[in-house]
């Protein structure tokens, strides 16, 4: 009796670890979906997946394999099931789906595939030398040359940026889908919030194409402004862009006499 | 043992249910990504609060830092922003009100200003004020009325009635398709709903008004929501000072959901594709655009976006997408490309136009050149087809042929070979000849040689010298859409200057399309980013092998496995 009590660990192995594929493939990118509150599910990378199951077999035989009881009865599922039906069942699954498996993953492992190539970048390179000791001409006036810039500002972003920024700085403008680098959102405190000014001058200024390689120039769409803007123009359209979007820029650190 | 017989069960299910999920995970092909994410009108209102004058002064205030820039500081729709901005902001003076749950000619509810502050209007600038609190689109709500003294009326604005909806059936379909015609729609939508009725062009030949009837099509384009109700919605209340009447007293409830139903089905989502994959034939590639071939295949659809990257700029492009598909044979690639465009009235200066951009060196890295014409470092190869070269060139062809037949003895007349030198500029245009190669002519009759140019950059275009074009290509337009087949050998003399199509690698590409009629040409166009061409590679034997031989390796190490365990068990410790 407690022969037959224990005889199907390695049956409960098996269902353990298709537990947790399935947590893993399925319910994972619902959750995430939630909690981020994104409108389309999250799906769970090839790469962590594939880590997350082999973490999970290695821990179902770790706790197998913790005493010899464990182990036998773990084994003893291999052994003839004589008189229990389910036993040889299962058994005869096992026998076919394994090879079946394998047969499977060198498949798909091996078949040609098309998925586009990963494409990592920076998405923050480090602030060009040249650029680096540049204030903004209106940091210290007054507050009516302040608010003034900053209205000028909003004119110039409006007509300027919110083709792909949006109206209100969100990443969600006209033009922002057909770009497969998406435009900024100016909302998020991860963007303009995190650099100081210079940055966005920079990036302003000599647009996509002046980004160094790591972070694939080639494939943003920013413009390079300096063509058809000046200088002012550009301090005044990152004043009114800082207040569409509701953030305001990173301070510069002091500097260390 | 009854008790573990039921248990046995249970987990015999559980495991069968679980052995199907991981089967039908394995085998589902992956969706392709959504990349226009439509956003749903929203029908929710919420927290209104009393029309006070102070409520209005709040407004007032809101009005002036977030819409004015757009709609101006009058209401009359001239801010700032509005010359770049196609369509027009609203005009607040007038009642141009077009979404809305009143009946024709009224003005709208509260409640509808509000929907449309909250959900935005898709496929134009105004966007979704989801950062304004319910407390503050309602005060702009009020300050907005300002603008028009009619809403000081007491008149009546409730809403119609949009009850008794109906579910979406064939029958249902097939009945809206024919009120589709009966109902007079297709004569500003078009046959196909692609917006291209004869009153369409009518309206902007004649009389030059702007209106522009919704191509139907793209779903994603719809204001106002694309579901079944929005659609009623609008074919009860019509759209204000628009060609677009309501149909409220012409078509019982009945009809109307029918119609809603038809019209639902004929749009589409868009579904894009980050990797074109081009199909292998054996034998003959397709011989036209219309060649039923291209229906086996499904289209990848790409957004485009004005070309904004150098001077001077271009806001308001006509065409929003683009569909692409591929076939290719052991010999030459083949494009099909179509796109929706109302008219294809065109001129010599503004002609409708496509282009496919190719780096002319496959990059091995991740570094590509710029995706936009190229850069200094990496150029890029351009496929550039107009539709008026085109139909110069037909025209040509006819008139050789009538020469041809005048001629009594019927001898060729020897063309002279017209060595144009390679030009640095792209405004002249050049007069291509029909290849006289015999056998590409029965493979591509009826195409003729598009321009093969190449670009570092938008100042640096240059068209390749005749011997070099290889590429050909001809245009079909019907009912709204341009179908244009592109075609190329794989592989070129000219390596320099020529994109050579391998198989297994992975080619970007980037499309862009002009539209005559709206006087676009050079930098004014609708361009993409970069995506990925591949050819489809056939699966080698040696997978089958691979994995075959990787069974019968499994197969071998499970007995043996087996045999062990049960020649020697593990003794099970007595406790």
């Amino acid at each position: 009796m407690a022969k037959n009590k224990n005889s199907y660990s390695m049956i409960m192995v098996i269902v353990s670890v298709l537990i947790v594929f399935a947590i893993i493939k399925v319910i994972a990118p619902y959750v995430f979906m939630i909690l981020l509150a994104k409108d389309h599910t999250m799906p769970t990378p090839s790469t962590l997946l594939l880590w997350y199951m082999v973490l999970a077999v290695l821990a179902s035989l770790v706790y197998v394999s913790t005493s010899d009881l464990k182990w036998a009865n773990f084994l003893s599922f291999i052994l003839p099931a004589g008189d229990d039906k389910f036993k040889a069942l299962f058994q005869k699954m096992m026998v076919i789906a394994f090879p079946l498996l394998v047969g499977w993953f060198v498949y798909s492992g091996t078949v040609p595939g098309t998925a586009s190539p990963v494409e990592l970048r920076i998405q923050h390179p480090t602030l060009l030398q040249e650029f680096e000791k540049l204030e903004n001409p209106f940091a210290n006036a007054d507050e009516a040359t302040k608010r003034k810039c900053i209205e000028e500002g909003k004119h110039l972003y409006q007509q300027n940026c919110r083709p792909c920024h949006g109206s209100k700085a969100d990443g969600n403008g006209p033009f922002a889908n057909a770009f497969r680098l998406r435009p900024i959102n100016f909302t998020d405190p991860g963007t303009i919030a995190t650099v100081v000014e210079n940055f966005a001058f920079w990036r302003i200024k000599e647009g996509g194409p002046g980004l160094p390689a790591v972070s694939t120039p080639w494939d943003s769409a920013m413009p390079a402004w300096k063509d058809v803007l000046t200088d002012t123009q550009i301090w005044k359209i990152i004043m009114g862009e800082y207040v569409t979007a509701g953030v305001q820029s990173r301070q510069r650190e002091e500097m260390e006499h | 043992m009854s008790k573990i017989k039921n248990k046995s069960v249970l987990r015999n299910i559980l495991i069968s249910m679980l052995a199907g999920i991981f089967v039908i995970m394995c085998l589902r092909d992956s969706d392709a990504q959504t990349s226009q994410l439509f956003r749903v009108y929203s029908t929710e209102v919420s927290g209104k609060i009393a029309e006070t004058s102070e409520a209005v002064a709040a407004g007032k205030k809101i009005y002036e830092i977030k819409c004015y820039y757009c709609h101006g500081i009058k209401g009359d729709g001239n801010g700032s922003d509005a010359p770049r901005l196609d369509p027009k902001p609203r005009n607040f003076t007038r009642n141009e009100y077009k979404i809305r749950s009143t009946g024709p000619g009224v003005l709208p509810t509260d409640e509808d200003l509000y929907r449309i502050i909250s959900s935005g209007v898709e496929g134009s600038a105004m966007p979704f004020w989801n950062t304004l609190k319910p407390e503050e689109r309602w005060q702009v709500i009020f300050y907005i009325k300002t603008f028009n003294p009619e809403f000081k009326n007491k008149s009546d604005r409730s809403e119609v009635s949009l009850a008794g909806g109906t579910a979406s059936s064939p029958d249902s379909i097939k009945r809206g398709k024919k009120l589709f015609k009966e109902a007079k729609c297709i004569l500003c939508h078009g046959e196909d709903g692609r917006g291209e009725g004869p009153i369409t062009t009518t309206l902007k030949k004649q009389w030059d008004l702007q209106f522009k009837a919704r191509d139907l099509t793209q779903s994603w384009m719809y204001k106002g929501g694309n579901t079944e109700g929005d659609i009623f919605r609008t074919i009860t209340t019509g759209l204000n000072e628009t060609p677009m009447g309501s149909y409220a007293d012409y078509l019982t409830d009945d009809d109307r959901w029918h119609l809603s139903h038809y019209v639902k089905s004929i749009s589409h989502d868009m579904k894009t594709d980050v990797v074109l994959k081009s199909k292998l034939l054996e034998g003959n590639l397709p011989k036209g655009p219309d060649d039923v071939a291209w229906d086996t295949l499904e289209a990848v659809e790409l957004p485009l976006a004005g070309q904004i990257v150098a001077s001077p700029r271009f806001w308001t492009p006509s065409a929003n997408s683009i569909r692409i598909r591929s076939f290719y044979n052991d010999k030459n690639i083949a494009f099909l490309v179509e796109w929706d465009d109302r008219t294809n009235e065109q001129s010599e200066i503004y002609s409708d136009a496509v282009a496919l951009q190719f780096p002319t060196k496959i990059p091995e890295g991740l570094k590509k050149p710029y995706f936009a014409m190229g850069d200094s470092s990496k150029g890029v190869e351009l496929l550039h087809w107009k539709a008026y070269d085109e139909s110069v060139l037909t025209v040509q062809s006819s008139e050789e042929d009538n020469i041809e037949t005048e001629a009594d003895g019927g001898s060729e007349a020897e063309d002279e070979p017209d060595e144009a030198e390679s030009e640095e500029t792209a405004d002249e245009e050049q007069e291509d000849e029909l290849v006289s190669e015999g056998s590409a002519m029965q493979e591509f009759e009826g195409f003729f040689s598009i321009k093969e140019m190449n670009a570092k950059g938008f100042k640096r275009l240059s068209v390749q010298p005749d011997a070099s074009q290889n590429s050909k290509g001809k245009g079909h337009w019907k009912n709204g859409k341009w179908q244009v087949m592109i075609t190329r050998p794989l592989f070129t003399r000219d390596k320099k200057i020529d994109v050579q199509f391998e198989k297994g690698k992975l080619i970007p590409y980037a499309l862009a399309v002009w539209d005559g009629s709206n006087s676009e040409i050079k930098g004014q166009k609708a361009i993409s980013s970069w995506y990925y061409l591949t050819l489809e590679m056939t699966t080698p034997n040696s997978v089958y092998i691979y994995a075959i031989v990787a069974v019968i390796m499994a197969i071998c190490i499970q007995f043996w496995v087996v045999a062990r365990i049960r020649r020697f068990p593990t003794e099970i410790p007595e406790e």
